[in-house]
């Protein structure tokens, strides 16, 4: 169920430059928008020191005694960069926008916007936390994603399950009789992070090797159950509100949604192919990989096929280019994960940078871009304050270029990387391989990093300028389609 | 009742079931094989070297060194094939996804000298001239001269900051090494 407002322009791409009639929403409660405002700026915060951490690992591997202190060591960076971007940027600058979105979708205000700061309270503690313990050496170990120590991840649980209370609340009290697939996606997200950020830190059955086998579940599904779930759920909204036409097929929402908990639920121990996890969990986790092809392409050319025909809009929108770019890269990544497990594939590609690759396309390509498109698409059309079109215009641009340096560089690193190791060559050698590529990586990610600095000064452009008054009545001209 | 118009039955549908998978997918098979005995007449680790693998966990080693030898032609430099008993008395275990650097399961068999090790982890440069590994310098110490009973790094005259000055190991370096010398694969019983 696409709700369309033509009164308010949604629908309409608006021409390149100022628009001087935008206005702030006299639809969306004020609360709501600020809420979703605040939740955007922590979330550019984080972006930017994440980054700054990235940035720095990139530049050590090609000059490793740069900044040769303690708490700037590669090993320790490495963590904080990761569960900076997870935890702080990519959680944060998601729900932020999903709140949005299940207040709008459901016709309702949020239940409550005060939960939802504390909530965010609890997350800024919580990545300023682990960003501290994580620098001083108080840590889990080398445990993806799950490096913060328990009082730091009680911290976020706490907030994660406050959110997705106030989500589900909000749903619960929704005018219409349709639970729109967005908030499907959206409550659903928040269920599965608790269970498995509870499964993870539990430590009953993870001795020895079970260790391992939650350790494959945990980072595989913390990405493909929460980040993945939020991004599309946030997506299903977004791409019909600013291409202004209704999803391809609601059906095909439905059953990605579905096959996407049974298929990626199962695969994690694809991480751990040739290792001493039980040969058939390895091997479920082969073919359900490759059942992943059914919720990938199922949900991808979805929405692929919602912007068909759209090339106008695709011209004169600059929240578009973003989500278009999301969704391809969201295809091209599950696509590449599932030939990843492959254990020939695995063979020549496991343990080397491939994975990086890999893992910033999906965390970067598709989560990232689908954050930007959302909080440029919808916004603006909230606060009534937009950004420089230029500035936007450079943002898209350095970032995507930035990235796919990126992504082609240390693909090839790896793949260099499993060349040498498969020719039986001493070890260095594949070191010195991969040491060219790693500064292409590092121009890359230079881009990435000044494009994220223009994506700061436009949120703060788009901050919530004028009051938001609590609204009259908005007129007729409502579409349900 | 349907999905589409009664949110309690979707998250609650949506909630149990991947709680169930959970369960069917992670945690049973976890449970399952967490208690697999150790090899038998493998040593267990010294205090000194349990020390040391707190020092591994702390600066992320792990990130780039993998504990984790498969059995392919490609991992034979490093050892025999992993098997579950070798992480039982692992807490946590590491595998590692990434070989930026070569693997550690039985590096002690590899290489056996503490001073190797030592000015290994002082500045990998001074033993692997292309390695990219971060120094340690933080866990030694430069001295005048050394005290009786200070472990002296033999670190080339270019790496040390005046000459006749003499790099000195700090406990931190002596247990990291202790524990890298008990990364060693007991051999598997017949």
């Amino acid at each position: 169920m696409v709700i369309v407002r033509k009164s308010e322009g949604f629908g309409r791409a608006r021409r390149r430059g100022q628009d001087s009639t935008l206005q702030p929403s006299t639809i969306v409660d004020p609360a709501t928008v600020h809420v979703a405002f605040e939740y955007l700026t922590c979330a550019t915060f984080w972006l930017l020191v994440g980054t700054a951490a990235g940035l720095l690992d990139a530049i050590k591997l090609n000059w490793p005694d740069v900044l040769a202190v303690p708490w700037l060591s590669f090993g320790r960076v490495r963590p904080v960069h990761t569960n900076t971007v997870f935890w702080g940027w990519s959680s944060m600058g998601l729900v932020g926008l999903a709140l949005y979105v299940v207040a709008r979708t459901s016709r309702a205000t949020l239940w409550s916007p005060t939960l939802s700061r504390v909530s965010l309270g609890l997350w800024n503690v919580a990545a300023a936390a682990g960003l501290v313990t994580l620098s001083v050496g108080v840590t889990r170990g080398p445990q993806e994603y799950r490096e913060w120590v328990w009082p730091v991840a009680v911290m976020f649980a706490a907030g994660l399950i406050l959110n997705g209370v106030n989500a589900y609340m909000t749903v619960a009290a929704r005018k219409i009789p349709e639970v729109y697939i967005s908030n499907w996606y959206i409550l659903g997200a928040f269920c599965f992070l608790t269970i498995l950020f509870t499964t993870g830190y539990i430590p009953f059955y993870q001795h020895g090797l079970g260790n391992v086998v939650i350790q494959g579940y945990y980072m595989h599904t913390a990405v493909g159950m929460w980040f993945t779930m939020l991004s599309l759920g946030i997506s299903y909204y977004a791409i019909p509100q600013i291409l202004g036409r209704p999803i391809y097929s609601y059906a095909l929402g439905v059953l990605g949604f579905w096959t996407n908990i049974l298929f990626y639920t199962l695969i994690g121990a694809h991480h751990f192919i040739f290792s001493p996890v039980p040969w058939w969990l390895q091997t479920t986790a082969i073919l359900f990989s490759v059942g992943m092809m059914v919720p990938v392409w199922a949900g991808g050319c979805n929405l692929l096929l919602t912007f068909r025909g759209t090339s106008a809009v695709l011209q004169r929108s600059f929240a578009a280019p973003f989500l278009l770019a999301g969704i391809v890269a969201y295809i091209l990544v599950s696509t590449q994960g599932t030939l990843e497990a492959f254990r020939t594939a695995n063979l020549y590609w496991h343990f080397t940078n491939f994975t990086v690759g890999h893992s910033h396309l999906s965390m970067y390509g598709f989560v990232t871009f689908v954050i930007w498109g959302a909080a440029y698409g919808l916004l603006p059309r909230l606060t009534g304050s937009e950004p420089n079109t230029i500035l936007v215009g450079i943002h898209f641009w350095l970032a995507i270029v930035g990235y796919i340096i990126y992504v082609i560089s240390i693909s090839i690193a790896g793949s260099l990387q499993g060349l040498s190791w498969v020719a039986g060559e001493a070890f260095i050698r594949s070191v010195e391989a991969a040491e060219p590529m790693w500064l292409w990586r590092t121009a890359g990610g230079v881009l990435m990093a000044v494009s994220h600095l223009v994506f700061a000064v436009n949120v703060w452009a788009m901050r919530p300028g004028r009051a938001l008054a609590p609204t009259p009545a908005p007129p007729a001209a409502e579409t349900v389609t | 009742m349907t999905f589409h118009t009664s949110h309690r039955a979707l998250v609650g549908f949506a909630f149990f079931t991947y709680l169930a998978l959970t369960v069917l997918i992670a945690i049973v098979p976890a449970a399952s094989i967490q208690h697999t005995p150790a090899i038998p007449g493998a040593t267990p680790r010294s205090a000194v070297a349990e020390q040391g693998r707190a020092i591994y966990l702390r600066e992320g080693c792990g990130f780039c060194h993998t504990q984790f030898v498969r059995d392919l032609p490609l991992d034979r430099p490093y050892g025999r094939a992993t098997v579950a008993q070798d992480y039982a008395n692992e807490n946590p275990p590491l595998p590692g996804t990434e070989r930026t650097g070569p693997d550690l399961s039985n590096v002690a068999a590899r290489q056996p000298s503490d001073t190797w090790h030592l000015l290994h982890l002082y500045n990998p440069r001074a033993v692997v001239p292309q390695s990219v590994m971060p120094g340690f310098p933080w866990y030694f110490e430069e001295k005048a001269d050394a005290a009786p009973g200070d472990v002296v790094v033999p670190v080339p005259p270019r790496l040390v900051s005046a000459k006749g000055r003499v790099v000195v190991a700090r406990p931190e370096a002596t247990a990291l090494v202790a524990y890298l010398l008990s990364l060693r694969q007991p051999e598997l019983p017949r």
